[in-house]
């Protein structure tokens, strides 16, 4: 089902925290909301599931316009990131709650609880008190809770942020799995990229109550819009050096960079600019030579990071295979790839 | 559609309502209302009827009343009419001598009994006894006095008649005088500030409250602050037996402070048998009695503060307390510089809480002490309490005690308004989450 | 705690402070067992003949009946107590409603404020419901008197639950009190079994309010019956015997507290949290 949130306001004691959004997750999608905490995509999440109540515009489920709707009518699926599994009852009955609240017959409620639980693969926990399973296991509970009675849509608050490192993996693709089979409308709401980039077909990243951007990872990563999206995606992150231009080029006065503007750009001479280069673009092939010292050296097993201080002290940072040459005081002149540098204007905005 | 959700709200909320209105807020009311009536035994609760008194006649003429007219209000007259007739036979006057009364003096009226009596006595079927004769003489008797008037038109009726002289105010004002019910009045009040013993009250109060807090706050924090460094076993004997005297019910709490105070209980046989004054501690002398007091309530209060304090100091993160060893403070510096300062809020609550529950407490004064000897230990509360429900005289003076009780409720209101600012009310509130 | 100071001193001290407590518990127990000649507080015999008020109703009158009226007196109350508490300390916990600012602060007022300051305007309440005299109306004030610290201790307890289970249950569909009845409830069992073991020591141990307010009804609690037997005035006064009576009454509640005490304690510091 496709859910559309027209001129959405959301106020606080008189103090607006969403002014006027827009948005629309497209059937059977998974969509991200990203952004840094407070930037309002809980809250956006909890006036979509009708905990919270709009204080203008809509928000539209299919043709249905649910803005003055309860919870109870909504029909939609939430997991929290706390699972919020009711502590006194068993997995079963857990599960069951949605059902027998809906007053289903005992042979449906076991039917779809078994099927739900088959789908989840926590059959075998059916009988289980949830203070007796692991992290993993309350999430995939929490899941078949809000599958169960096959919601318009499924909310999922921060799901994994509970999680340790290893769960965390296997439950990313585990939710995956499980939204693709099922097809139903997901929004997934974190502040974690990978986890964004990772399970989602489309991010919508978030800050100040606004969203930035909509788009596939991918392109999100590659096409950024603004210089905060740049800087929010990609780990090791992106590194900004800030200059003017100059005859048509940008040029770093601090450390004698010059890059050649994108192709069709043209800006007046003097205009303050900032170009991030991605640490996979600097110390590999390229055709900007940069000189600088390694302050900052790490090695991942495959893959070495490098922070190299140019000599205005800007950082730029590098990703590389694995390599032991390299150490921590070193002078190193490393070609930069001018050609996936990205500009943007002193306000943040992509040129 | 908050209309709504306001319903689930109220719908959730309405037995809580329905009592704490019938239970807080209706007697808050009543107690102010009555604080302004002269209510007691004597008036009744509901409304009274009029009657004039020989005692009112009284007042009545040293208030100005023309005596005159009050002479004439005592004086009874002595009519034959119909209804005296009627009177006389329901109350069993021979028929003949009836007969014979109406024949010969109806339509007449006496102003004196003899005249009346000497008239009856020259009647032929008169009774052979004084004593007979005399009864049926009382049933021509018509007077105001004593008799008991359902309402004021019925009373003024029956003056007026009686004494066509008087002018009407001077009735209204007889009238009203005879009102047997209560009335509103503020001199519940100034009768409060006027009397000598109202400061008497208010310094026992205040020096009660003040001994018994102090008493309440040191041993509680000391309780606590001992009990933590114990181990565990011998902090858990001390900290069950302090709070013997919060659980055990009042009334054998104090039954067993008598016992222990009282002529041939537990400090008597020990005092005697060691040669020192032996007597009734707890009525015998003021001194005793004000220690007895205080300890009966102290030992209740500072079981309740060692509780909140036990409870702080176990919040207290032990890492702080080895650090203090480690940096090599003393058991005393310890206490002053760590556990003290995190006792600081426990302690402010206590003084609060206990403050109000102290002035207006007088169960156990009233079961032990009683107020005496004489009235030395007798506090306010104890004293509005007795005014309106515990009089030895049997009259209980509603009126009197619901306006000490009220300046009692004005001063825990504003101590207690004063107590959620202190406290940060504004804290405990937080939004309901789910706005539908 | 490490141990690199001495516990006698201290426990010196406080055995001295506790002198007064110590002698008054341990000889309401060993005299309700023993004799001792007059003049002595040291018992010299061993006895039952105290207890035989249980028997033999010319002792002090029969106590059974007093015991059933405390019983049923404490049960009513506690759930009274216990129903309208967790129904109000939800809802200023958890629900909408006007004005809830005010009764949150109204309630907390009411919980600092001391009770027995309106027995006046109680009394005169009873009057004119004509439930003065009634063990019904004693019942309803106790209940009343004690439901403004109920409320709050529920209330508390309440705001312990996570927001997120209300929430999932409304997101499963269930009705506001369906979450409270089915979701809720169970996560506030502690506190209801707290508040229950209160609520009945209090009301078991209440004097005042039947003296005051049923003062010449036809049914008597164990506080009154107590009182009686231990009034000096009385033909059968004997500290011996209002000892026996006295822990005989006061048994249960030393039972209730002795089992559940750690329970108990949050809520004998009047559900404050610092």
């Amino acid at each position: 089902m496709q859910i559309v949130l027209k001129d959405f306001t959301k106020t606080f004691d008189g103090n607006t925290v969403i002014d006027r959004m827009n948005l629309t997750v497209r059937d059977g999608e998974m969509l991200a909301l990203l952004g840094p905490s407070g930037c309002g995509k809980s809250t956006t999440l909890f006036a979509i599931c009708g905990i919270h109540r709009v204080n203008g515009g809509q928000i539209l489920f299919g043709e249905r316009d649910v803005s003055n709707m309860p919870s109870q009518q909504r029909n939609v699926g939430v997991v929290f990131q706390n699972y919020a599994l009711y502590p006194h009852m068993s997995v079963f009955d857990n599960i069951a709650f949605p059902l027998k609240v809906r007053n289903d017959s005992k042979a449906d409620i076991a039917r779809d609880v078994r099927t739900i639980a088959e789908l989840t693969h926590i059959a075998e926990l059916l009988g289980r008190r949830p203070g007796q399973l692991s992290g993993g296991q309350q999430q995939r509970v929490a899941l078949a809770r809000a599958l169960v009675r096959k919601p318009d849509v499924l909310l999922l608050d921060e799901p994994l942020a509970n999680l340790d490192a290893k769960l965390r993996l296997e439950m990313r693709s585990e939710i995956r799995r499980i939204q693709l089979e099922t097809g139903i409308t997901a929004i997934l709401v974190t502040h974690d990229q990978v986890e964004a980039m990772s399970m989602c077909d489309r991010i919508a990243i978030m800050k100040g109550g606004q969203i930035l951007q909509i788009d596939a990872p991918k392109d999100m990563y590659h096409n950024p819009r603004t210089s905060f999206v740049a800087g929010f995606l990609g780990n090791p992150p992106i590194s900004f050096l800030d200059g003017r231009t100059m005859d048509g080029r940008f040029l770093d006065e601090g450390t004698g960079v010059t890059l050649p503007l994108p192709a069709g750009v043209t800006v007046a001479n003097g205009t303050g600019l900032t170009v991030g280069i991605r640490p996979e673009h600097f110390g590999h092939a390229g055709d900007v030579p940069v000189r600088g010292k390694v302050v900052f050296a790490e090695t991942q097993g495959r893959e070495n990071l490098y922070d190299v201080a140019l000599p205005n002290g800007a950082l730029l940072r590098s990703v590389q295979p694995a390599r032991d040459d390299v150490r921590p005081g070193d002078e190193v002149s490393w070609q930069l790839n001018s050609a996936a540098a990205l500009f943007f204007t002193e306000d943040g905005r992509r040129l | 559609m908050p209309a709504r959700s306001y319903l689930t709200g109220l719908a959730f909320l309405s037995p809580a309502l329905f009592v704490l209105i019938g239970f807080f807020f209706l007697p808050v009311v009543l107690t102010a209302v009555f604080a302004f009536t002269n209510m007691s035994t004597s008036t009744g609760i509901s409304g009274g009827s009029y009657v004039i008194t020989g005692n009112l006649l009284g007042s009545l003429k040293a208030q100005g009343v023309a005596p005159t007219v009050v002479d004439a209000l005592s004086q009874a007259s002595f009519v034959v009419d119909e209804q005296s007739i009627a009177k006389a036979q329901a109350a069993g006057t021979d028929a003949q001598f009836l007969a014979e009364i109406e024949q010969q003096l109806s339509g007449k009226a006496f102003s004196e009994e003899r005249a009346f009596e000497r008239e009856l006595k020259s009647l032929r079927y008169r009774p052979r006894s004084i004593r007979d004769l005399k009864l049926a003489v009382d049933q021509f008797e018509l007077s105001v006095l004593n008799t008991r008037f359902a309402s004021a038109a019925e009373a003024r009726e029956a003056v007026s008649e009686l004494v066509p002289s008087a002018p009407a105010d001077v009735v209204d004002e007889i009238v009203d005088a005879s009102y047997t019910g209560w009335r509103w009045t503020t001199s519940n009040f100034t009768r409060l500030v006027s009397s000598s013993d109202t400061w008497r009250l208010v310094g026992n109060t205040i020096f009660y409250v003040a001994v018994t807090l102090s008493f309440t706050v040191f041993v509680g924090l000391f309780l606590a602050v001992t009990t933590f460094y114990l181990p565990a076993g011998a902090a858990s004997a001390f900290s069950m037996l302090w709070l013997l005297p919060r659980i055990t019910p009042v009334v054998l709490y104090t039954v067993m402070w008598k016992w222990f105070t009282w002529e041939g209980g537990f400090v008597y046989t020990a005092a005697q048998a060691l040669g020192l004054p032996a007597f009734n501690y707890m009525k015998g002398s003021v001194p005793t009695a004000w220690t007895i007091v205080i300890m009966v309530n102290g030992f209740i209060g500072a079981a309740f503060a060692m509780i909140l304090f036990s409870g702080a100091l176990k919040a207290i993160p032990v890492q702080q307390l080895w650090a203090s060893e480690a940096d090599g403070a003393s058991r005393w510096q310890q206490i002053r510089f760590i556990i003290l300062p995190h006792l600081r809020w426990p302690i402010l609550f206590v003084v609060s809480y206990q403050t109000l529950s102290l002035l207006s407490s007088y169960q156990e004064i009233w079961l032990t002490t009683n107020g005496g000897p004489g009235r030395t230990t007798t506090v306010w509360a104890l004293e509005s309490f007795n005014t309106a429900l515990n009089s030895y005289t049997g009259n209980l003076q509603y009126g009197l005690g619901a306006a000490m009780a009220l300046i009692l409720v004005i001063v825990g209101v504003a101590l207690s308004i004063l107590y959620l600012r202190l406290f940060r009310f504004d804290e405990l509130l937080s939004r309901p989450k789910i706005e539908f | 705690m490490t141990r690199n100071f001495a516990n006698w001193p201290i426990v010196l001290v406080l055995l001295i402070i506790s002198t007064p407590i110590i002698i008054m518990y341990a000889f309401l127990v060993i005299d309700t067992v023993t004799t001792s000649p007059p003049g002595s507080a040291i018992p010299n015999g061993f006895t039952l003949s105290h207890w035989r008020f249980l028997i033999d109703p010319t002792a002090t009158g029969d106590v059974w009946r007093p015991t059933l009226t405390t019983i049923l007196f404490t049960a009513s109350i506690v759930v009274i107590v216990l129903g309208i508490s967790s129904t109000a300390g939800y809802a200023l916990s958890r629900l909408n409603m006007p004005f809830r600012r005010y009764f949150l602060a109204v309630v907390l007022v009411m919980h600092a404020f001391p009770l027995v300051t309106l027995i006046i305007g109680v009394f005169l309440v009873l009057q004119f419901v004509g439930l003065y005299n009634t063990l019904t109306g004693v019942v309803l004030v106790k209940a009343g008197l004690m439901l403004p610290f109920g409320i709050w201790i529920m209330k508390g307890f309440y705001d312990t639950v996570p927001w997120e289970i209300e929430m999932a249950g409304v997101q499963d569909g269930a009705s506001r009190f369906t979450v409270w009845r089915k979701l809720i409830l169970p996560q506030v069992k502690p506190g209801l079994f707290a508040l229950a073991l209160f609520a009945a020591i209090d009301a078991w141990g209440e004097y005042m309010l039947p003296r005051i307010l049923a003062p010449s009804a036809d049914f008597e609690v164990l506080s009154i019956y107590l009182n009686t037997v231990s009034d000096p005035d009385s033909t059968t006064y004997n500290f011996n015997l209002f000892k026996s009576v006295g822990l005989f009454y006061t048994l249960p509640i030393l039972a209730l507290y002795a089992i559940f005490r750690d329970r108990l304690m949050n809520i004998f510091g009047g559900g404050t949290k610092g």
